[in-house]
């Protein structure tokens, strides 16, 4: 039961010039244990457990390993009888949705060397509820010997996984599954704007062969080959490769860098512990960690990049990674069921529905390049119409009494909800299963005209 | 249903194995057609194995059985036409009475028409129509072989086997169904072999009977001569209570003498070959016992000794007379008034030489 | 003291306790789930609007048939398997047959969601078969795509239930059954349909019926798999995001609940048919026979083939955990130890966790089972049937909806002498571990009573042995053969437990193995680990079981009454 003797034999090499200046972290006496909720695999969470119990060995780090949005619920629900001391997990909004409900504490870490911003987003929570430690970015993830079999080319802009050559190649994951996910939706909302946004996913959304459930899933499905591409944050892409997997990672010009964070939750049992684990993930050895082959995360200390392996990119010098999306995260945080919700209606749960449309578009499509049919033409903007329409308005969405059918939590009895969230979604859900039969019709017969 | 053309079993030199164990030893056997015949053995004599081997069921016999002129030594059982009621009917409890018997007609592809007709004929037959639509599970015992009955004459077999039919019944309806069966039997004058533990079923039931010991044939014939004639101990043994006596046969021109170890000497009528071994077989009921000191018949062998047993029958007293270290038993008939006699009374037996069977050992 | 006035009062007080637990740790955080479904979100007053909502949503709709139509087909494809498999190892007399049925139950230990990962690398889209396929000849087979994974996943880890209670069934036929049919003109086919399959019926249905009502709970298979439009992984996502207080997802537990109590219900009428069927016992056993050269040889290439495909998942993961780099291609590109190396060093206190819970949890249920059988089939207390009704109907709630009730109801708990709450103890799991696999220890139990005659209990009592003596002395070590059985079928099947603990797990260093193996896949330098982890719990779990089944082979030498434990491992389920 003693996980952490096992880990620390064997990062215990690598560590060994901590250990020796290990006292003047104990300088003063922390809690015997640290309770940590985190979405992070054991790769990660296992090599920085290791080090934090080398640097501090009277304190027993105990990890508990949850999915962000499971995190997030596992806290409130225990909130009446908090035992957990951190909470660990890569999306800022669910730090958002944490802080809002009271259930994170202040904090003031002993680091220098941080700059306010990574990309155009801040690093840390400005109230300090919590702090980033590492960046990462959305992008592509390709299996190489996969595109080089089915003979397919390499993307670098989500544009690109709109062509018809990536049908049932892509996979990427809900993300009301997948918090590093929904980022990746907003990021891409936010980039190209509501409507376009929509458009855009809708688009790569009909080339996809699955979603999964889990954010895992993608990079999973794409080491294995069971589809070419994916969607993901760059650490999967990252340490794919760096675990020896035939794949690559790109940024496209429209992606946040977003920082993943750590706080304190509210009432933490052992909060000394607690904040000394952050000292020590925003201190130089702390970042440092985050080359470990498995791990393959950009450190938040642009003075650490002096001894990344090769093939990680430094976002402090390459301005293109992540610039280009200036991301709000307290608009994301105000409709993040919403759009979770409505990804799901729209394209989770009728990606059959939409291949099924996106695929008779790309045949008319192809049916009429070189031809001059204005009137196929015509049926077939339609049809794209059609299937990129959101059955909510931009407006709607940012409206708090609008998204909060799908936040409410009923406190009083005499709190009232206007809508059920059933019922919504039950329209959306008709929305986009109409739009999507309609569509494939019009493209059907844009192709018998073309021909 | 009668209609039905006899035909003769015939068993040439038939042996079976499991493994290395010979269950059966070189049987020859012929039934007649029309007859009822009984296989009568104790258990683990082979009858049941014997029976079954006829259905088809078991491994692979040697030798040969004929059915008719067909030797089907090596059909399958589906392909013999036997019908064999099973010593627990074995109806099968997912189906209803009526599609109980129509099974084998189905099976034969006849037309629904002629099933419905001949299954309800079956039924009539053994009285059960108006259970037709009953669960097995819903009948008495008797009822149920009667089912059983009727799903086998209803294929018209070629010959009936009848594995204890009766052994699942309590006293008085196995002694109905007895009648049942033979006067079934006679009806139909279908050949029909019964196996049987119980010597009283074969004899009141069977034309001829084979006693079967060890996997071995022991003797053949009607129940009468079995009887009276065993060729062998151990069927003088099985068919009732026999007194055996070992000793020898010695004669001179004129007379034949059995000598037995316990000094007894039984002339012997017939012209019984001298043997240094041989054993002289008398039933109990042949003996007749007496107060000593009776005036002694030169035909009439006898001896005095003293009881050493006796046990009441109802009908019958049965002594165990000393006579020079050996048992001999003595059945005598009991009447209100009648003299018995109790433990080591001394007293006289007397026994007619005519009754008496030599066997050889 | 005469018999008739002979107080009942330990009997009663343990029925009591008994109840209390039931109702504890399985009644009150089901109903507590179950509650939220009639609240209406708005005003929180009961109400029945959130099933209509149910009902009135295509996609809920389209949930409802497709796990209808995957639970349907899983029961099929796993008849598919399971019929031939128990035919030829019940009926004819060839060498290997104790060997299938032992491998037989194989996959039933294995955690469904890893056998997903080896399937999709085996026959996925891009699978080992699928790149053979489709170099060779062109083509591929959309095994695993959409419903089809599931359904082929589902069935194969599914089907020993159909298998074992076939095997039982058929092994209980009365011989002369089959020969009176034979007997009678019929044979092959035929006599299989018409007499010996309906005969057999009873345990297949009760096989059946079990694989429809897991497959249909079964979240983790279509959650690997990426199926979302079915009922289970509908109501975890709805259950388990952020701030949702939305009550489909409670909605679509009650619902399932629902389907699971029907389909026991069947199961439970089937088995009530079994007595029937073997009412007429004395012909004695199964018509074994000797199969010809080429009999032979097409009854092992058709269980070869199965076998192959049954233990698919197995070979992936052996495969996968002695890979280096497996992507794309037919085979791993090379092979290492380093996996399990790494899980050596890492992550033994999974296997222990895994074999002290599941062993705690598999010696509750044995206990509990024993007491309840004995409760309910040997004393007159009154409404003693409800506890075997209360007890079986755990079988009926997924993983998940318990999960999240134990949540609801004991995070407010405090655990005496200490400031953790009741629910994050590690305790609490194994009580969850113990309530599901309850069912199956208590119908292992219930066999085995009643092949212990009452006599044999009033012979003890009769020479002067109390009620709590004769029930140690003589009804358990004669019950010891079925009870060893409930014991194994519970301790491997809770070992490879995954929904529950997922919901339960308070810390890593209290997690089990199928957690382990869960977390280990969620990074791309796990899947190896991951994957060596599994095989360590494949062989703990089936080395337990094959241990437990010489043990139990060998009572029932020792014993003459080996239908006990007959009677016990048909019931297995």
């Amino acid at each position: 039961m003693h996980l952490s003797t096992f880990v620390r034999r064997i990062t215990g090499s690598l560590l060994v010039p901590l250990a020796l200046c290990a006292s003047w972290g104990t300088a003063h006496a922390l809690e015997d244990k640290l309770v940590i909720v985190t979405s992070f695999p054991e790769d990660l969470t296992g090599v920085f457990q290791a080090a934090f119990e080398r640097r501090h060995p009277t304190t027993k780090v105990e990890v508990l390993n949850k999915k962000t949005s499971a995190g997030v619920k596992y806290v409130q629900e225990t909130a009446g009888n908090n035992t957990t001391d951190l909470f660990w997990v890569s999306a800022p909004d669910a730090f958002g949705v944490l802080k809002n409900k009271g259930l994170l504490q202040k904090y003031q870490p002993h680091s220098s060397g941080i700059p306010d911003m990574i990309g155009s987003f801040p690093i840390n929570d400005p109230d300090r509820y919590f702090f980033g430690f590492a960046a990462s970015g959305y992008g592509i993830m390709y299996n190489t010997r996969y595109l080089k079999a089915k003979k397919l080319p390499v993307p670098k802009e989500w544009d690109d996984l709109k062509k018809p050559v990536y049908f049932g190649h892509v996979g990427m994951s809900a993300p009301s599954r997948s918090g590093t996910t929904h980022l990746t939706v907003e990021a891409i909302l936010q980039g190209e704007g509501w409507d376009k946004g929509w458009a855009t996913m809708k688009e790569m959304a009909g080339n996809f062969k699955t979603i999964t459930e889990r954010s895992f899933g993608v990079p999973d499905g794409v080491n294995s080959g069971e589809f070419g591409l994916g969607i993901v944050i760059d650490f999967f892409g990252f340490s794919s490769k760096a675990s020896g997997f035939p794949v690559e990672f790109v940024y496209p010009t429209i992606t946040a860098l977003v920082p993943a964070n750590v706080g304190i939750v509210k009432n933490a049992p052992h909060p000394e512990a607690a904040g000394a684990f952050i000292d020590f993930l925003l201190s130089d050895e702390g970042q440092e960690l985050l080359f470990d082959s498995k791990i393959q995360r950009l450190p938040v200390k642009p003075a650490i990049y002096a001894k990344a392996p090769p093939g990680l990119p430094n976002p402090f010098e390459d301005k293109s990674i992540g610039a280009a999306v200036k991301f709000d995260s307290d608009l994301s945080e105000g409709r993040y069921n919403l759009v979770n919700s409505l990804f799901d209606q729209l394209i989770t749960f009728r990606a059959e529905e939409l291949r099924t449309a996106t695929a008779a578009v790309q045949a008319a499509e192809s049916a009429l390049a070189g031809k001059s049919k204005p009137e196929a033409e015509a049926l077939l903007e339609q049809a794209r119409t059609l299937i990129a329409a959101v059955p909510v308005t931009e407006a709607e969405a940012n409206d708090p009494a609008f998204a909060a059918i799908f936040a409410k939590k009923r406190k009083k009895p005499t709190d009232e909800v206007p809508q059920r969230q059933a019922e919504v979604e039950q329209k959306w859900d008709g929305f986009a299963q109409s739009n999507y039969a309609k569509a494939g019709e019009l493209a059907k017969q844009a192709l018998n005209k073309a021909n | 249903m009668s209609d039905n053309k006899s035909v003769n079993v015939r068993l040439r030199r038939v042996g079976l194995a499991f493994g290395d164990h010979a269950v059966l030893r070189n049987i020859d056997l012929d039934i007649e057609p029309g007859e009822f015949f009984a296989f009568l053995g104790p258990s683990g004599s082979g009858k049941s194995t014997l029976l079954r081997l006829i259905a088809g069921f078991g491994p692979m016999p040697t030798g040969q059985v004929f059915i008719g002129e067909e030797n089907v030594a090596q059909l399958p059982p589906w392909r013999r036409n036997v019908g064999m009621v099973f010593q627990n009917y074995a109806l099968w409890p997912h189906m209803t009475v009526f599609r109980n018997v129509a099974f084998g007609l189905e099976e034969r592809r006849l037309p629904a028409s002629e099933v419905r007709e001949r299954t309800d004929a079956a039924l009539e037959v053994v009285g059960l129509r108006e259970l037709a639509d009953r669960r097995p599970s819903q009948l008495s015992g008797g009822q149920q072989q009667r089912v059983a009955l009727a799903r086998t004459i209803v294929i018209e077999p070629r010959v009936l086997l009848l594995d204890e039919p009766l052994s699942n019944l309590d006293a008085n309806l196995r002694i109905h169904m007895r009648r049942e069966i033979r006067e079934l039997q006679r009806r139909l004058g279908i050949t029909t072999i019964f196996v049987t533990h119980d010597q009283d079923e074969a004899n009141t039931i069977a034309d001829r009977m084979a006693v079967l010991n060890d996997g071995i044939l022991q003797q053949v014939g009607s129940p009468m001569s079995l009887y009276d004639n065993p060729a062998n101990r151990f069927v003088a043994n099985f068919l009732g209570t026999a007194n055996l006596l070992d000793g020898k046969v010695e004669r001179d021109e004129a007379q034949a003498t059995f000598r037995a170890g316990c000094g007894l000497q039984i002339p012997l009528q017939h012209d019984a070959k001298a043997a240094s071994h041989a054993t002289a077989m008398f039933r109990p009921h042949h003996v007749s016992i007496a107060d000593p000191g009776q005036e002694s018949r030169p035909d009439i062998v006898s001896f005095e000794g003293r009881v050493r047993h006796r046990e009441f029958l109802g009908n019958l007293f049965r002594y165990a007379i000393d006579c020079g270290g050996q048992d001999i038993l003595v059945d005598d008939g009991h009447q209100v008034g009648r003299r018995s006699y109790e433990i080591d009374d001394a007293v006289s037996v007397t026994l007619d030489p005519v009754q008496v069977r030599i066997l050889s050992n | 003291m005469s018999l008739t006035s002979r107080p009942h009062w330990g009997p009663t007080s343990i029925a009591v306790l008994l109840a209390v637990f039931l109702i504890v740790f399985l009644a009150v955080p089901v109903l507590k789930v179950v509650f939220v479904a009639f609240q209406d979100p708005g005003t929180g007053g009961f109400t029945l609007v959130n099933f209509q909502d149910f009902f009135n949503t295509a996609l809920f709709r389209e949930s409802f048939w497709n796990s209808l139509y995957v639970a349907g087909m899983s029961v099929m494809l796993a008849s598919i398997i399971a019929v031939p498999l128990a035919y030829f190892t019940t009926r004819f007399n060839f060498g290997g047959a104790m060997l299938i049925q032992t491998l037989g139950v194989v996959p039933l230990i294995m955690p469904p969601f890893v056998g997903a990962v080896a399937m999709q690398l085996l026959f996925g889209s891009n699978g080992s078969v699928n790149l053979l396929l489709d170099e060779h000849f062109g083509f591929t087979v959309p095994f695993m795509e959409g419903l089809n994974g599931v359904i082929l996943v589902e069935s194969i880890h599914y089907f020993p239930f159909i298998l074992t209670n076939l095997s039982a069934s058929l092994a209980n036929i009365d011989r002369s059954l089959e020969e009176s049919a034979q007997n009678l003109g019929s044979s092959g086919m035929r006599l299989f349909r018409r007499i010996v399959f309906p005969l057999a019926m009873p345990g297949f249905v009760a096989g059946a019926s079990l694989v429809f009502l897991k497959v249909f709970d079964d979240l983790g298979t279509p959650l690997l798999l990426n199926v979302n439009k079915m009922l289970a992984p509908q109501a975890y996502l709805r259950i388990s995001s952020i701030g949702i207080t939305d009550p489909m997802g409670y909605v679509i537990s009650v619902m399932l609940v629902l389907f699971s109590m029907f389909s026991l219900w069947v199961s439970f009428l089937a088995f009530r048919g079994r007595e029937y069927a073997s009412v007429q016992k004395g012909g004695g056993g199964l018509l074994k026979r000797d199969l010809g050269t080429w009999e032979k040889l097409a009854a092992y290439a058709v269980i070869v083939l199965i076998l192959a495909l049954v233990l698919a998942p197995h070979l992936g993961l052996l495969l996968l955990s002695f890979g280096t780099v497996w992507s794309f291609a037919v085979l791993p590109d090379a092979y290492t130890l380093e996996h399990y190396l790494r899980v050596f060093h890492t992550s033994s206190q999974y296997v222990t966790n895994t074999l002290i819970y599941a062993g705690l949890a598999a010696g509750i249920d044995i206990v509990l089972g024993t007491a309840i059988a004995y409760v309910v089939w040997r004393t007159g207390i009154p409404g003693r049937k409800w506890l075997d009704y209360t007890a079986t109907a755990a079988l009926a709630v997924p993983g998940v909806v318990l999960g999240i009730g134990y949540l609801r109801t004991f995070y407010g708990v405090q655990l005496p002498f200490s400031e953790q709450p009741l629910a994050t103890w590690w305790v609490i799991l194994v009580i969850a571990l113990a309530i599901r696999r309850l069912p199956y220890a208590l119908r292992a139990c219930v066999a085995a009573l009643q092949q212990v005659s009452v006599t044999l209990e009033e012979a003890a009592e009769n020479i002067g042995a109390t009620k709590s003596r004769t029930v140690r002395r003589i009804v358990v070590p004669l019950m010891s053969g079925g009870i060893l059985a409930g014991f194994v079928t519970s301790f491997a099947t809770a070992s490879v437990e995954l929904s529950a603990t997922l919901m339960l797990v308070a810390q890593q260093s209290d997690a089990p193995l199928s957690y382990g193996i869960y977390v280990f896949m969620q990074s791309a330098a796990g899947r190896g680990p991951g994957a060596a982890l599994g095989i360590i719990a494949v062989i703990i779990v089936g080395l337990g079981t094959y241990v437990s089944h010489r043990v139990i082979e060998r009572s029932r030498r020792l014993r003459t009454a080996d239908r006990v434990v007959a009677e016990a491992t048909a019931k297995l389920e």
